[in-house]
């Protein structure tokens, strides 16, 4: 469906993109993961036709962007990160200026529009100028602009950013609901978002691919560190030396207490070693009852550390 | 490009853009028409488009300095350059909207001359031929102001650099009459431009090989032509800069005459600059 081959983006000695390549597949939702900075958005912006690679080129159905920009153009809605808005329109004109300039026919312009304006609920503010929306509003009038002409590829650079939790719960799972019918590609730096949605998710960083992998996997490969965090009810000392010496544990640290007569500890196992029956039998046995446990995520900044050194020892 | 065209078009009227150009316009060709027609009883209508062209450095860059520079300010472009649109029809849709506005304003000023036939005879065919240079000269105008506007994303840098331009050309026929015309300062003023040239080609592309290349070609072609025929480097200052003389062809029309030439050197004017525009969009996709 969609090839990136070889991309590359130079600004003068800058390299923002640096030979990339994927694929997507026909009704992929694939996530774009990475710092600010990364080529997320320029990657983004040479797969809509908005900016060239200064190499390699993009294929969409089979049709180069740089052979044919036009028929290339016609199969993706893109939102990016700033909503190309036009404020000084009403969010109907708008919609209807962004049909003509998709070239959608007259006879099915007006019954796409309602059912998008539907899809994203923004048919109460048809008639207000975009200028007086909120922030939400315009962000959904950016994604109703997408979807006009029912592209195959949506392009979402990072859509739920600037948003209220309520806010993104729901355009996330519009976007699950669209993933239905269409292939999508979706930026984010925020992980669970990215795993909340995603079956497939590209890791990118200083300009280039570090990870591709599904979510579950990803998360598997990056968390084999095994990393928990327990509250025991028991003396610090004790409790301390037990886990220490538990087999297939490396580390364990005091993180605090936070009830009296408890002690928060996180503890890190060896690689692929699952310690968390062994722990539970330990300290049941000595009697002191675990009051919880609960896998540590890492964080993205963590996971990012990760995935680069791993590389690093690889190459 | 209809798409585009009916968008900027209503956005002139949905902003005071559209009725600053428009009022303006119509006040001060209303002064002149009241002080040179009306007061003092003279059917010479002509005379009126003769002297407002001054106008155009005021208004249009009221008219143009929003085109482009607002788009990629507002970051529509994006909208507009990821869509099924080539950049060609966008400029031109754009480029149409504010001729548009302008021939609707100068449509209005069409009632002048009429008032005036009523109370005598006027030369209908002479006041059309001044019109359609005024319009001619106005559209060109235009067209330096949109692709001023295409070079940045400030608008009151696009307004007064697009006022400068438009200054520049007004005072070019003055210029020019104080400009050496002998060979030696000719044969200077060539090789300045090839150096020019040879300049702004290694500062866009970085190729030191392709501008010394550009260089040398450019010193050839002048010794070339120097040796060919050595008087063609005689006022040659004077006969490159009335290429962009546009007033000066416009004085034809004012006298009555309607040729060709002078309709051909605008249009084709504003289209080498709308030419420009669209190359200027294109390259900053590839930079």
């Amino acid at each position: 469906m969609i090839q990136v081959i070889d991309v590359t983006k130079r600004y003068g000695q800058h390299v923002a993109v640096d030979h990339v390549n994927f694929t997507v597949e026909k009704g992929e939702i694939l996530g774009f993961l990475g710092p600010n900075g990364a080529g997320k958005t320029t990657t983004m912006n040479i797969i809509t036709g908005y900016i060239s690679a200064t190499e390699g080129t993009v294929k969409v159905e089979g049709f180069d962007i740089l052979e044919e920009p036009e028929e290339v153009k016609k199969r993706i809605g893109y939102m990016p990160e700033f909503p190309p808005l036009y404020m000084d329109m009403t969010v109907q004109e708008y919609l209807d200026f962004v049909s003509d300039i998709k070239k959608i026919d007259r006879a099915t312009k007006k019954r796409s529009m309602e059912k998008i304006m539907d899809l994203v609920k923004i048919g109460d503010v048809r008639k207000r100028l975009i200028k007086n929306l909120s922030k939400g509003y315009k962000q959904r009038v950016g994604l109703a602009q997408a979807l006009i002409g029912t592209p195959p590829v949506l392009i979402l650079d990072e859509p739920t950013v600037g948003l209220d939790p309520k806010q993104i719960i729901e355009i996330r799972s519009l976007i699950k609901e669209l993933g239905k019918e269409h292939t999508i590609i979706l930026s984010s730096h925020i992980l669970p978002e990215v795993s909340a949605v995603c079956g497939r998710v590209i890791i990118i960083n200083k300009g280039k691919i570090v990870a591709s992998d599904t979510p579950e996997n990803l998360s598997k490969r990056l968390s084999s560190a095994g990393r928990l965090s327990l509250r025991v009810a028991g003396p610090e000392k004790q409790v301390l030396k037990l886990v220490r010496e538990l087999e297939g544990v490396k580390n364990a640290e005091v993180q605090g207490v936070k009830e009296p007569g408890t002690v928060d500890i996180l503890v890190e196992a060896e690689m692929d070693i699952d310690i968390r029956r062994p722990l539970f039998y330990a300290l049941s046995r000595a009697e002191y009852p675990i009051l919880y446990m609960k896998s540590v995520d890492l964080t993205l900044e963590e996971i990012f550390l990760q995935v680069t050194t791993e590389e690093r020892e690889v190459s | 490009m209809l798409a585009v065209f009916k968008r900027e078009l209503k956005a002139y009227f949905a902003s005071p853009t559209g009725y600053i150009f428009m009022g303006f316009f119509l006040l001060i060709c209303g002064i002149f028409f009241a002080f040179s027609n009306l007061l003092t009883a003279s059917p010479d209508y002509i005379s009126v488009l003769s002297s407002i062209t001054f106008v155009f450095l005021i208004v249009v860059p009221v008219l143009t300095m929003r085109l482009m520079s607002e788009e990629s300010r507002q970051k529509t472009d994006q909208l507009l350059l990821t869509s099924p649109l080539s950049v060609t029809g966008i400029v031109l849709g754009k480029y149409f909207a504010a001729v548009a506005v302008f021939l609707l304003t100068l449509l209005i000023t069409c009632l002048y001359p009429i008032i005036l036939s009523f109370f005598g005879t006027i030369a209908v065919w002479e006041i059309v031929g001044g019109y359609i240079g005024f319009f001619l000269l106005g559209a060109a105008f235009i067209s330096i102001g949109l692709f001023i506007s295409s070079l940045t994303d400030n608008q009151v840098i696009a307004a007064v650099v697009t006022f400068s331009a438009l200054l520049f050309i007004w005072i070019l026929d003055w210029v020019i009459q104080g400009l050496p015309t002998d060979r030696i300062s000719g044969i200077v003023f060539a090789c300045a431009l090839v150096v020019g040239v040879a300049a702004l080609v290694y500062f866009t592309t970085r190729n030191i090989f392709v501008s010394v290349a550009i260089a040398v070609v450019g010193f050839g072609i002048i010794a070339g032509v120097y040796f060919a025929n050595e008087y063609f480097f005689d006022g040659f200052i004077v006969r490159t800069l009335e290429w962009f003389s546009l007033l000066k062809r416009y004085e034809n029309f004012m006298m009555g005459i309607l040729s060709l030439s002078p309709i051909v050197y605008y249009i084709t004017f504003s289209a080498v600059f709308l030419f420009l525009t669209v190359r200027v969009i294109e390259k900053r996709r590839w930079s």
